[in-house]
């Protein structure tokens, strides 16, 4: 099912694969960086008064497992989301916890194929939103 | 709606040269069933095993469980919109092979999840270990996309189940267990002075390798909408579900939920079972908005005085679980929701990705990064190099003995969020 229709939508990623697919349709944010990196960007521009569009953990793929993440947030400001600043901050804790137990970034030494494999679900699971 | 379910119960399986179920044991012809999973033409091969409670089997990676099941009498058959067709299903008489499953496995993605022990300390944790399971080990042909290979293993566990379960069509049950629900106006009539009480069932409906099917639907492009239980026991939901083994609900679970074997277990008795909402997970936060709304909207209407809300998986769907609880307690409705936990390892950590205050009736299935130690079994069914690629293991989790040192969430229904298994907190 889609969400509310965007038009001013911007998708914050460090997979490649999401920029390959949506590059062209979407404004993309690529951070050349970690999934937490991710999150951050994501939360400051929840602080400029953009919105989130996707959950940020979306999928049940451990954030200590797969290194890829992406989020959609409307690309026009307003007034501060309570519930996004919610989610994306209980996003970063959890994505913190994650990464103080006994093998963080699981996925980052990872081999090639399987990385492959993490892009690949975390591309599924964002084009479930998007179409 | 009134369902009979005829248990026929299977304390052994057997390869032999005919299928069927004689006594209680369950015969499998293995060149038959092979012969049936690879009219698929997107499977190479398949090997199939018997594991049974207490052999020295561990078996990994599991992709899903299920309990063979046929259609006696009334409409319909199992798995519908997927095996049988979109007929109503949940009225008549369903014969049930108590103590049997198929499990699938498979290296459908790289990183992998769930083991079942048959024997052992992991054994306790999994409730597949006490049942007797033909495996299925499909292996696709070459240069298969994921999802694809995902449908073919879904579908070669469902079929085989199928063609298990119609071993006993005419079998006379000596057990028969009966589960009726009324319509509202029947119900009120009935029961007049029982408190209301329906169930919130949130469905896995991410994209790949998490999905669930609701009479063939993929449950991400549905709205939260009404089912009846004993639908649920005919196959009506399916899991397409195989990422976070310890949480997710397998098939089996949903043909074997024990919300709802518990609800009518009380149902005329303590209260009235008015029925089940169904609503999904979704990735994008105005579906979950939407998908909440209506949850909460469809418990009003029924006029309930109590729901109880069960989550499937990690992470995002807590925030699904907390807008549920959240809208059906401000209608006035008393809410009880079932989760687990990942607590950390010492179990200090905050337990849930969301939170609210009306969120004070909690059930638990437990931690699931606890860490265990599992024991080498002598043979492994499936692919057990992946236990260093495994939700919860970590590189060196494998040992050079073959035991496992990992999180409890690598076990297959460890920490299931229905509570179907024996863990929790207090």
């Amino acid at each position: 099912m889609k969400g509310e229709h965007h038009t001013n939508m911007i998708i914050i990623t460090n997979n490649e694969k999401v920029r390959e697919r949506y590059g062209e349709d979407h404004k993309i944010m690529f951070i050349d960086g970690s999934y937490r990196d991710v999150l951050i960007e994501a939360r400051n521009r929840v602080h400029q008064g953009q919105k989130l569009l996707t959950h940020p953990l979306m999928g049940s793929v451990k954030p200590n497992e797969t290194p890829f993440k992406s989020v959609a947030m409307s690309e026009e400001t307003g007034p501060l989301s309570m519930e996004s600043l919610q989610v994306i901050e209980h996003s970063i804790a959890t994505y913190d916890k994650f990464m103080e137990m006994k093998r963080p970034h699981l996925g980052e030494n990872a081999s090639e194929s399987l990385k492959d494999d993490f892009r690949e679900i975390d591309l599924s699971l964002l084009a479930s939103a998007l179409g | 709606m009134k369902l009979e379910l005829g248990y026929i119960h299977i304390n052994d399986i057997q390869f032999g040269p005919e299928s069927k179920v004689q006594g209680d044991v369950l015969y499998v012809n293995k060149d038959e069933v092979r012969a049936m999973l690879l009219e698929d033409e997107t499977i190479a091969s398949v090997d199939i095993e018997i594991a049974k409670p207490g052999d020295s089997i561990r078996i990994t990676p599991v992709k899903d469980v299920i309990e063979p099941r046929v259609k006696v009498e009334g409409k319909g058959g199992v798995f519908p919109g997927i095996i049988s067709k979109v007929e109503t299903v949940g009225s008549g008489r369903t014969n049930v092979l108590k103590g049997a499953a198929v499990v699938t496995t498979g290296k459908i993605v790289g990183f992998q999840e769930g083991i079942i022990d048959m024997t052992g300390p992991g054994a306790d944790y999994t409730p597949f270990s006490k049942l007797n399971n033909l495996v299925l080990v499909i292996e696709p042909v070459e240069g298969i996309k994921q999802h694809a290979h995902e449908h073919a293993t879904r579908m070669a566990g469902l079929k085989t189940a199928d063609y298990l379960g119609k071993l006993a069509k005419s079998i006379e049950a000596e057990e028969v267990k009966t589960y009726e629900t009324y319509s509202v106006t029947e119900g009120l009539k009935k029961m007049p002075d029982l408190p209301r009480v329906a169930y919130v069932l949130m469905l896995q409906s991410q994209g790949l390798l998490h999905d669930t099917y609701v009479y063939g639907v993929d449950a991400k492009q549905s709205l939260s909408t009404l089912i009846c239980p004993t639908e649920l026991m005919d196959g009506a939901i399916v899991s397409g579900n195989c990422v976070s083994a310890c949480d997710k609900n397998t098939t089996y679970h949903h043909l074997n939920n024990p919300v709802i074997e518990d609800l009518f277990e009380k149902h005329g008795k303590e209260l009235n079972f008015v029925g089940v909402i169904i609503t999904n997970e979704n990735v994008y936060l105005a579906d979950k908005e939407r998908s909440s709304n209506w949850a909460a909207k469809l418990a009003e209407f029924l006029g309930v005085d109590g729901v109880i809300i069960s989550q499937e998986g990690f992470g995002n769907p807590d925030t699904d679980l907390i807008m549920n609880c959240k809208k059906i307690e401000a209608k006035g409705i008393k809410t009880v929701i079932i989760t687990d936990e990942y607590a950390g390892q010492d179990g200090a950590s905050q337990s849930l990705a969301d939170a609210d205050v009306s969120a004070d009736a909690v059930v638990t299935g437990g931690n699931a990064n606890v860490v265990i130690k599992l024991p080498p079994m002598d043979k492994v069914i499936g692919h057990p190099e992946v236990a260093n690629k495994i939700a919860g293991g970590w590189d060196g989790s494998l040992k050079e003995d073959g035991s496992i040192e990992a999180e409890l969430q690598v076990i297959t229904g460890a920490t299931n969020e229905l509570g179907f298994n024996r863990l929790s907190a207090r």
